[in-house]
């Protein structure tokens, strides 16, 4: 009679497991087909850092190293030089000649993006970064920088009080990012087409 | 009782020409400078300077005898300097004497240099009285051909020299320490005080810096005796005193009266404001000192009853304003002269000045903050007492007085955020 | 009565100090330990009164006290920190920041600077300002060496009070009153100052910026080392401040008064770009048939031995000579002596220029005893270009201590303080104030019959204090260390030995087989170029350690890169006879040896035994830093034969040589940073020789003497020199001052009217 009632028990049992795993054969499969499926990211994902420009080209970042500072995992390295009329980087006096992101220290906190005076640094929802050497991850400002041909940058710009009012003779300077839209990680470049078209226009 | 007017410097101006040494002479010039000299010790000077209770006419009220006598006791040479730097707004008594009665100033001055023992004395011309300068070169000039100033005066062995500056155009350089500077040839900014100029002056030697109109009262006060003088006035504030009465009265001017003269008097020697109107304030003192009302015009005008009402007597300038007067742009025009002239060495100061001017200009046009009026009473607040000379303590009084008598017409001025967002 | 200095106690904040009468309320607290703000107030440049920020409440005052220019009274009862003081620091500091831009993120001085540090202690968050900010011209070019930025400027007027007070040189000022105040110089013309660094130190702000650290780092960013400076005999104590492998700056320490007197010169402060130099030597060098060729560090040394044996060996040890020290650390000067006196050579010398001697011996004075002197007496060229901050003691006891200034012999410039010139030694002891009891004599140690001659006119004087100004750090040094023909170590007497002099005549007659060179560079600095540039030719074997490829170095046959003195460890004796720490703050490149390294490595080849290193530093070095010589000045031993300050032919203008402080063909001629401070070649006459010339400041011409020309040199009237002398800058390696030969009789040729364009040739 105890025996029956255990084996009874366990049928009990088994059907509730299978049950679970039926259930599942009609809920939608969270896994994607990655990397020919991508993943939306929330838009203020931490991802990869970009250094971003002024709608006329200048560099926002003006090498303060407040990000260096602000940085926990000391991943940041920067050196400041200074402007000069034939060679103006960014509005003021100083830039940063050397911008160095070691982005396997990178804990991706934003604290940097938080530091940024200018807010020339922000984190993208990019993450796909893999290679096969450890020196390939020490981002420089060529890889960083967005290149003088494709806008200001795509980071999105949340924060309460909009954009700080910026340093300098540079007033004209406003974000060209989409709001509304947002972007997605993946077709960085059909925003930016988007942009570009709008800013023709 | 109207008051009248008592010419005692002022006896003769407009009726002689004071600036010719003969005409001067004639009418007993230089007479008290040659009893100094063969018949007066430098002591008795001093001390009839302090019987007389002559105090310093140049706007602090010191008690010229106690001053000269702070000179250390030293044989170093000590040097007497003549401040007619006279830029206080509203103040023009020095221009006339120096114009009118130049031979009176100097004749002041040689016996005040006298009176302290010193062989070289400086008269600091303010740069701008240009015809006051070429007056005073030529007196000069006449008065050494006449042997009083030299070598040897009046055969009593006694040597004084003499030499006239002529600055550059600064307010600040009336402050005695400032315009020793300027003197030197240096920067015309205040000293660090201590040392005082009676003990490290001018070639850090021992200095005393006068008033024109104190020295001149010398020579009446050696002439008539201490008596004399000290018996007019008011118990501390002795004598007569020239108060150059400007504003809105129908006959500004230079009017000399005795100490403690009723204000009201004055304003009424001066012919009184305009049919129709009355007096709602007057700044006693010149640029730098507050205002008084309606109720205090029945004050006499001494340094006493002046600091009673809160204000001061200042260097006697007295301008007079009526129903009609726009405080705000009183205030901004006496500003931007402080802001103007500050020398920039202490900080509050020159930030504060500057600053205070700019809300001021906002007021005036109207656009100003609701944060204003507050900021003009804060910030004048805040930087009074913390400078090193007392440029910067300047602009509070006439400020804080206007503003806490007349608030509407501040506040009148403080346009809505939508005017202001209009008018940029 | 003599004045007894009296104390007085005062409370600060309830801690009870006794203090001398007169001490100011702001240094009696730092003694308790509490802090009061001070922008415009500096230790050494005494109360203005200006910043108005150090208010402070003393008890039965009504108003608010400035504690810079406040004395101490006995039974002062002082509030440093309480509501009221700090509601009047907070309405300061309002005031302060107005109309200061808020570019913190750029400024230099972010992160160490003043209005920062007391702007979170006292200040207040926002800005009640409702009006845009005064602009003002930013980023102007001050002089060569100083950036300012008049928009961070605070008015604090340090930098005037030091060009005033300090330098008494008086080329800045205040510009405008009130806001639009401005810091200028008097004339418009660029800010030029041996000492201008030292106004960036002053800044409390970044209104003052060195154009050589502009923007290099952040203060957080730098690793400091506290080390001495080696430019010069002076030993100022400095930071080093380095980042990734550069010096980006160095930076006086204030509370040096023993040494420095807390400045620094500029050639000590911006003198620092030669470090990381491309020129830089990063291997040894051999010369095989004429052509430079690589060696490995092993050969070197293998080469370098085996040369030396062979000269040994075929010449004896009177065949191989040495010269160096001066540059080298103590450490480095005793084991070159040692090693090479091991071998028996007795030809050693640190002596590759015109100075003859730089320790003065008994009457040997401290840098106090020059302050404190009431006459101070300057026997040829001024510690103006070769010790610039023993110059600036001067000008304190002339300016400051009225001591007066006395110039024998002179060639330089007129000093900026008072100053008198006299033509020979027996007028001296006339020239002196009445009543001197305290006299200083400072000498450049290259004429010794000048000096023995003003010694003995001195010889009265029972107080009087002796100094030598060397050019070289360690001189000094090297010559107690035994780098010296006639002294060993300690000064103690061997068998003589041949001065550089008696080398460079060996080496003319090809009996000198082997020199050894070692941080010297004779063939820009030996007064007869002829001479030297023959001698380094005709040395069948030339070994050179040095930093650059240096003229010297060119005509090597062996050439080792060395490394400089932030990249040493050691000691080095000071003008003073302090001995005094070198700590390195660099790593030194790849390739490069310190002196010491090489000489170990050297000793191994030659298997010579040579003391540990630290039997070095704990017995002999400090041992023989405190050998206290007898000898006085221009000693006859000391001195040698050789002469080189009296120059004898007649029949035209004499050359002579002075020093400037960027003139040099080493640190200062591999450094890119600073290539505008570097002087022109110039020729000084008197203004007496110039009218008969027909010569005006701004002219250009040649020098000529037999078939050797100096080119296109500067014509500049400088009052004050004696007519038959034309005084060129030594030591430039585009126009050497030794070209002519041995005090050569110059002619002007070749003269070029300043406003004339087509070349003239005037013969004088």
């Amino acid at each position: 009679m105890a025996r029956m009632h255990k084996s009874l028990y366990n049928v009990g049992a088994l059907l509730k497991g299978l049950a679970t795993t039926f259930g599942f054969m009609f809920v939608r499969r969270p896994t994607i087909e990655y990397p020919s499926v991508k993943k939306q990211h929330a838009p203020r994902f931490h991802g990869l850092h970009e250094l971003r420009r002024y709608a006329d080209a200048k560099e926002r970042c003006i090498g303060c190293e407040l990000c260096a500072v602000a940085c926990p995992a000391n991943a940041i390295t920067v050196i400041g030089a200074e402007n000069t009329p034939q060679d103006r980087r960014s509005p003021g006096e100083r830039y940063a000649a050397r911008y160095e992101i070691d982005e396997l220290r990178c804990i991706f906190c934003g604290m940097c993006e938080e530091a940024c005076p200018t807010d020339a640094i922000v984190l993208t929802p990019r993450f796909e970064m893999a290679g096969l050497r450890r020196g390939a991850f020490v981002y420089a400002k060529d890889r960083l920088l967005v290149p003088p041909t494709e806008g200001v940058g795509t980071a999105p710009d949340e924060r309460p009080n909009g954009i700080p009012s910026d340093l300098g003779r540079v007033a004209e300077i406003k974000s060209t990012t989409d709001v509304q839209t947002g972007y997605d990680a993946t077709n960085r470049g059909t925003i930016l087409k988007k942009q570009r078209k709008g800013l023709a226009g | 009782m109207t008051a009248v007017a008592t010419p005692v410097l002022m006896q003769g101006i407009g009726e002689a020409d004071l600036r010719n040494i003969d005409v001067y002479r004639e009418r007993g010039g230089y007479k008290q400078l040659a009893r100094a000299f063969c018949e007066m010790t430098p002591a008795s000077v001093l001390d009839l300077a302090k019987a007389s209770g002559l105090r310093g006419r140049g706007g602090a009220g010191f008690p010229t005898g106690s001053k000269w006598g702070f000179l250390p006791s030293n044989d170093h040479p000590r040097y007497m300097v003549c401040n007619c730097d006279e830029a206080e707004p509203g103040t023009f008594k020095d221009r006339m004497l120096l114009e009118e009665a130049p031979h009176l100033v100097l004749e002041g001055i040689l016996i005040g240099a006298y009176g302290i023992g010193c062989k070289h004395a400086f008269i600091y011309i303010r740069g701008e009285f240009k015809r006051g300068y070429e007056i005073m070169r030529r007196v000069v000039e006449e008065a050494r051909a006449a042997g009083f100033i030299g070598k040897n005066l009046f055969g009593t062995g006694n040597d004084l020299e003499f030499t006239i500056h002529r600055g550059a155009g600064a307010y600040i350089c009336g402050e005695e320490t400032a315009l020793l500077n300027s003197l030197e040839g240096k920067r015309g900014e205040p000293r660090l005080k201590p040392p005082f100029p009676a003990v490290e002056g001018l070639y850090k030697m021992p200095t005393v810096v006068n008033n024109v109109e104190t020295l001149a009262y010398l020579v009446p006060i050696l002439e008539r005796g201490a008596q004399w003088f000290s018996a007019v006035g008011t118990d501390k504030s002795k004598g007569y005193k020239i108060v150059s009465v400007s504003g809105h009265v129908k006959k500004p001017g230079n009017y000399e009266v005795p100490m403690g003269t009723p204000v009201r008097d004055l304003i009424e020697l001066a012919g009184g404001v305009r049919e129709g109107r009355k007096v709602v304030a007057v700044q006693p003192g010149g640029g730098s000192s507050a205002c008084i009302f309606e109720e205090h015009l029945d004050l006499g005008y001494d340094y006493e009853s002046m600091q009673k009402a809160g204000s001061m007597l200042g260097s006697g300038a007295m301008v007079v304003f009526d129903d009609t007067t726009d405080f705000v742009r009183a205030a901004h025009s006496l500003v931007r002269f402080f802001a103007h002239e500050s020398c920039g060495q202490c900080t509050p100061c020159r930030e504060g000045g500057h600053w205070l001017e700019q809300t001021l200009e906002r007021l005036v046009h109207g656009r100003g903050l609701p944060s204003d009026v507050d900021i003009l009473k804060k910030a004048s607040r805040q930087m009074t007492g913390l400078n090193l000379c007392a440029l910067g303590d300047s602009i509070e009084p006439f400020l804080a007085s206007v503003i806490s008598r007349f608030p509407e017409q501040f506040e009148a001025r403080v346009a809505s955020p939508r005017e202001v967002a209009a008018s940029v | 009565m003599a004045e007894q200095p009296q104390s007085v106690s005062v409370n600060i904040d309830g801690a009870k100090i006794s203090v001398p009468k007169g001490t100011l309320l702001v240094e009696a607290a730092k003694l308790v330990q509490k802090e009061i703000p001070v922008y415009c107030y500096h230790p050494k440049l005494g109360p203005a009164g200006l910043c108005r920020i150090c208010l402070v409440e003393i008890e039965g005052m009504p108003k608010l006290q400035i504690a810079c220019n406040t004395p101490v009274t006995d039974g002062m009862v002082v509030h440093t920190y309480n509501d009221k003081v700090n509601a009047g620091r907070r309405a300061v500091l309002e005031f302060f920041l107005l109309n200061h831009p808020l570019d913190c993120p750029i400024c230099d001085k972010g992160g160490e600077c003043d209005l920062q540090d007391f702007s979170m202690a006292y200040g207040q968050g926002a800005s009640r300002l409702a009006e845009p900010k005064v602009s003002k011209p930013k980023a102007v070019d001050l002089g060569p060496t100083i950036v300012l930025d008049e928009e961070r400027c605070i008015v604090c007027q340090r930098c005037v009070r030091f060009d005033d007070i300090i330098t008494g040189e008086r080329s800045l000022i205040v510009k405008d009153r009130g806001y639009r105040d401005i810091i200028a110089t008097a004339t418009d013309d660029p800010y030029r100052s041996n000492f201008s660094g030292n106004v960036t130190e002053l800044c409390p702000v970044g209104a003052l910026t060195s154009k050589t650290y502009r923007f290099k780092s952040r203060p957080w960013d730098l690793h400091r080392t506290t080390t001495t400076c080696t430019q010069c005999a002076v030993g100022c104590q400095m930071q080093v401040d380095e980042r990734v492998g550069e010096v980006a700056r160095t930076m006086s320490i204030p509370d040096d008064d023993a040494v420095s007197d807390g400045w620094l010169c500029d050639r000590g402060r911006y003198n620092i770009g030669f470090y990381r130099d491309e020129r830089r030597l990063q291997t040894p060098l051999y010369r095989v048939d004429g052509q430079w060729t690589q060696v490995g560090w092993d050969d070197a040394f293998a080469l370098w031995a085996k040369a030396l044996r062979e000269a040994v060996a075929s010449g004896g040890e009177q065949s191989v000579g040495v010269l160096g020290g001066g540059r080298l650390l103590n450490e480095e000067a005793y084991l070159l002596q040692h090693l090479f006196r091991s071998l028996g050579v007795r030809n050693l010398d640190w002596r590759a220029g015109t100075q003859r001697q730089a320790t003065p011996g008994s009457n040997a004075g401290s840098l106090q005893d020059l302050e404190n002197a009431q006459a101070i007496v300057l026997v040829g060229e001024s510690p103006a270009q070769l010790a610039p901050v023993m110059d600036l003691r001067i000008r304190k006891a002339v300016s400051r201590h009225r001591a007066k200034l006395i110039r024998v012999g002179a060639i330089d410039p007129l000093p900026v303080v008072a100053c008198t010139t006299l033509e020979s030694a027996a007028e001296v002891p006339k020239a002196l104030p009445a009543g001197a009891e305290r006299v200083a004599l400072v000498w450049d140690g290259v004429d010794p019959k000048l000096a023995r001659e003003v010694v003995a006119a001195l010889s009265d004087f029972s107080g009087l204090k002796t100094f030598i100004a060397s050019g070289q750090n360690n001189a000094r040094g090297a010559e107690v260390m035994g780098m010296h023909p006639a002294f060993g170590p300690g000064f103690a007497e061997v068998d003589g030995g041949k001065d550089f002099s008696g080398m460079v005549a060996a080496a003319r007659s090809h009996s000198l087989r082997a020199l050894s060179i070692f941080g010297a560079n004779p063939a820009l600095h030996y007064p007869d170029g002829v001479a030297i540039r023959e001698a380094l030719r005709n040395v069948p074997f030339l070994a050179v350690a040095d930093l650059f490829l240096t003229e010297t170095a060119q005509a090597a046959n062996l050439v080792l890169p060395a490394c400089g003195g932030f990249e040493k460890t050691g000691t080095t004796v000071n003008v003073t006879a302090v001995a005094l720490p070198v700590n390195a703050a660099l790593e030194p490149p790849e390739g490069a040896l310190t002196d010491l390294e090489m000489l170990g490595c050297l000793a191994r080849a030659l298997e010579v035994q040579l003391p540990s290193v630290t039997e070095l530093e704990n017995s002999v070095i400090k041992h023989l830093v405190a050998t206290a010589p007898s000898f006085g000045l221009g000693d006859a031993k000391v001195c040698g034969t050789t002469q080189f300050g009296q120059a004898s032919r007649t029949g035209g203008p004499k050359l002579i040589a002075r020093t400037d402080i960027f003139s040099g063909g080493g640190t200062v001629a591999h450094d890119g940073r600073i290539e505008s401070l570097r002087p022109l070649p110039e020729a000084a006459v008197s203004p007496a020789c110039a009218q008969q010339l027909g010569l005006s400041t701004g002219d250009c011409c040649d020098l000529r003497s037999g078939d050797q020309t100096m080119h296109d040199l500067l014509v500049e009237v400088r009052p004050g020199l004696a007519d038959d002398v034309v005084v060129v800058v030594a030591g430039l390696p585009d126009d050497p001052a030794n070209a002519l030969g041995f005090e050569p009789v110059a002619e002007l040729i070749n003269v070029r009217r300043a406003r004339e364009l087509a070349p003239v040739g005037v013969s004088p």
